[in-house]
């Protein structure tokens, strides 16, 4: 009786002892579980369900001056499939379910997306060499909205698309030179693109959903994990309707008289901003392969520093007249050849008798010799300080990618023909941007406007960043001005070209220019750059209107320039509404 | 009732009329102790509190199937704004490429303008012509776009567009439906206008 007693206490000792056991067991994986590996396990069961993808924000656009898009984003979707789930489905049709193949879905999907079914083959079984468990490959980027629905009615489960911002220029090469493009991946290649990249670049987000067994993502289950910052807009001052305008005349011209490329400047005088920059040739930034030649994607007006010939004059004439070294009515006898006396050799384009001439008369005439026996009434000191002022030989503060600066080489540094040659323009080197800003400044009291081109960056709130400075700089006394203007307004009423580029009604300021071209090698080319620079009205100045045309083989002289000039300065004084005053220019003699 | 509370009216011991006097009917009545009364509690309270506890699950039952059903709702909902919001998209790019210049220029000039860039004004105040009026020559910038714009490949001009009387299904289609009953007005005067002649 007491050994069989004692025998169950034992039993139910050890019972308990096993049930504790059992408990311990339990308890430490349950700990171990839940709290020791929790966060890993937690993050391993979520990695197998849920699936991370991009979320983009949209890049800035680039709009010009009235709000009107340049370039924009819209939103494209890329294709993508699970290769390893890629099976043949059943779909539900009126005539009941219907088993498609994948061979079927491919040439379904290649219709839609202008593949082959085969390529699309290709694209999973490739994928499944590569990796046999693969579950993500791309079929095609950047479709459309209405493509992307087509393939989305097929109802393929293992078809997916993702979004993916596309980039689209509206206006096509209307400033294309100047927006500059993106890559198909989205990277900024040129142009305002690439020079503005901060502003428009946009960070992207990440989000988070999750998928069942068969690949399907599960219905709000989408977390964002990081959210999407929208780029800004960059606002540029160029006004595209005008932009257009002005490029489709250039190229025109340009294809009538074989240029090899040439470009048009439009400036705001009281503002200095650029209204519009046109260059042939152009890119189309949606179509970049279009234009072959990498040279031909830019903007050479602000990249292609050029010798500007005797636009330059109206520069050196500023200068004496600001010095008080002459009046526009002091006078030079002009012959065909001058030879200073420190050896240099200055020649006009054609042979001529001497020419009793004023100031005025030298820039009417366009004489070389004339204009070097004002230019030595100062120093070279002088004159290199007036063409610092002006802003030639430093690239101006538009802040265009890869903006060129020109040359000036050091009044020190200029030899005997050098001294001379700087005086109308050559030996030195200008872009069309520096060309207009000097113009600009005469026509604007002597006052230079610093370069606009962005106008601002504009954020999601409304507010502007980066707003330029618009504080001008004296360079020439506003009288030198003045009457540098008044000769300008001279020579567009009396010079070889006036019947050429006269917009009756007003008074209008210019000058052409016929440079030589150097050939790169310390020499020149047959070649000329002609060009027109010019501003109106005369009484009111609004506008600089700037033509370069190089080397156009059909009609070398600035009479290739001239009709581009007229066209644009009528669009631009229609289209800003500068109603001419009737009155007439003050009359300078030109000769004596 | 101003009447001070403390002080109670004395009893009218004469005129209350002497009850013992009269015989009342014997009268026993089984009268349950105070503890049973309370234990035993009335049917109605039971019933309301079931018809409460019904009555909450059920609006919570029809609660949730009204949330659930919202549910479905703001999703169907918000898949059409995705939906619309594409095709709203889609349509702004449609419109901003046929807005471009080249597309506006080629246009104009299909359906017969030419560009003229010779400014010339009218002053009102005097009649006087400001600037020297020249007819446009058809050869003037736009005979064929020089600025190319790929997006436009394959657009078709207005005047290529197929003529339907369709209400808005192109641009000179729906000339045919515009009611001839907008009378001709004559422009009101504007002040300093040159007097206009008035022709019938």
């Amino acid at each position: 009786m007491a050994s069989s007693s004692r025998s169950s206490r034992r039993r139910s000792a050890a019972t308990i002892l096993i049930l504790l056991v059992f408990v311990a067991v339990f308890v430490v994986r349950l700990v171990d579980i839940q709290v020791v590996r929790a966060e890993t396990l937690s993050a391993d069961s979520l990695g197998n369900r849920s699936v991370e993808q991009p979320v983009y924000g949209a890049r800035g656009d680039i709009v010009d001056t009235n709000g009107v898009v340049l370039a924009g984003t819209v939103m494209r979707y890329d294709i993508t499939l699970s290769p390893r789930n890629a099976a043949e489905f059943d779909r539900t049709t009126d005539d009941g379910d219907v088993t498609v193949t994948v061979a079927q879905a491919a040439a379904e999907v290649g219709a839609l997306t202008g593949q082959t079914g085969d390529e699309i083959l290709q694209i999973i079984s490739g994928s499944l060499a590569a990796d046999k468990d693969s579950d993500y490959a791309v079929v095609v980027r950047a479709v459309d909205v209405s493509v992307f629905r087509a393939i989305d009615k097929l109802d393929i489960p293992w078809m997916y698309a993702e979004k993916n911002p596309g980039r689209v220029y509206p206006d096509g090469a209307v400033a294309g030179n100047l927006v500059g493009f993106v890559s198909s991946g989205g990277e900024a290649q040129a142009g305002i693109e690439l020079g503005q990249d901060a502003c428009l670049a946009s960070t992207n987000g990440t989000e988070t959903y999750e998928k069942g067994a068969d690949g399907v993502r599960l219905p709000q289950s989408t977390v964002t994990t990081v959210r999407a910052k929208d780029g800004g807009d960059v606002v540029t001052t160029i006004d595209s309707d005008l932009q257009w305008f002005v490029q489709q005349v250039l190229a025109e011209q340009a294809v009538a008289t074989g240029a090899a490329w040439g470009n048009v400047v439009v400036q705001e005088v009281k503002t200095g901003k650029l209204v519009a920059v046109a260059d042939y040739p152009s890119v189309d930034p949606n179509n970049v392969n279009g234009t072959p030649d990498a040279e031909d994607r830019g903007s050479r007006a602000f990249t292609a520093p050029f010798e500007p010939g005797s636009t330059y004059k109206a520069l050196t004439t500023a200068s004496v007249l600001d010095a008080g070294a002459a009046t526009p009515l002091s006078r030079v006898v002009a012959p065909y050849r001058y030879l200073p006396p420190n050896g240099a050799n200055v020649n006009d384009s054609s042979n001529h008798a001497d020419l009793n001439l004023t100031l005025t008369g030298v820039m009417i005439e366009s004489s070389n010799t004339g204009m070097s026996k004002f230019g030595e009434l100062i120093s070279d000191q002088q004159r290199y300080d007036y063409m610092s002022k002006f802003g030639v030989g430093s690239a101006s503060e538009s802040g265009f990618l890869a903006e060129e600066s020109g040359t000036l080489r050091p009044f020190e540094d200029w030899d005997n023909q050098t001294k001379y040659a700087t005086m109308f323009g050559q030996g030195l080197t200008t872009t069309a941007i520096q060309v207009s800003s000097i113009y600009q400044t005469l026509a604007n009291n002597g006052v230079r406007m610093p370069v606009q081109l962005v106008a601002g960056c504009r954020h999601a709130d409304g507010s502007m960043t980066d707003v330029p400075e618009a504080v001008g700089t004296p360079v020439v006394s506003a009288a030198a001005a003045r009457e540098t203007a008044d000769i300008l307004e001279m020579v567009y009423q009396k010079a070889w070209l006036a019947k050429t580029w006269e917009i009756p009604g007003y008074r209008v300021g210019a000058k052409t220019g016929t440079a030589q071209m150097p050939d790169g090698r310390g020499g020149y080319t047959k070649g000329y750059l002609v060009s027109v620079s010019g501003f109106a009205p005369g009484d009111d100045p609004q506008y600089v209107v700037s033509v370069s045309l190089a080397d156009p083989v059909k009609l070398n002289s600035s009479a290739a320039s001239a009709p581009i000039f007229q066209e644009v300065m009528s669009q631009v004084l229609k289209k800003y509404r500068a109603v001419p005053s009737g009155a007439t220019a003050p009359a300078l003699p030109g000769t004596w | 009732m101003s009447d001070n509370l403390a002080r109670a009216p004395r009893p009218n011991w004469e005129s209350t009329p002497d009850t013992a006097s009269v015989p009342e009917p014997r009268h026993i009545e089984i009268v349950s102790p105070r503890s049973q009364r309370h234990a035993r509690p009335k049917i109605v309270y039971a019933l309301s509190a079931v018809t409460g506890v019904a009555a909450i699950v059920l609006a919570q039952l029809l609660l949730s199937v009204g949330i659930s059903q919202s549910a479905y709702e703001v999703s169907r909902l918000q898949a059409s704004q995705v939906e619309l919001g594409r095709t709203a998209e889609s349509v702004t790019e449609d419109l901003v490429r046929v807005s471009s210049p080249q597309s506006l220029a080629a246009n104009a000039e299909a359906l017969g303008m030419v560009s003229n860039s010779n400014p010339v004004y009218l002053r009102l105040s005097d009649a006087a012509v400001l600037g020297a009026p020249a007819s446009a020559s058809g050869s003037s910038a736009g005979t064929a776009s020089l600025v190319p714009n790929s997006l436009l490949v394959g657009v078709p001009l207005v005047t290529e567009l197929p003529q339907t009387t369709g209400q808005g299904a192109s641009l000179g289609g729906s000339q045919a439906e515009v009611p001839a009953a907008v009378a001709p007005v004559a422009p009101a005067a504007e002040p300093n206008a040159l007097p206009t002649p008035t022709t019938r």
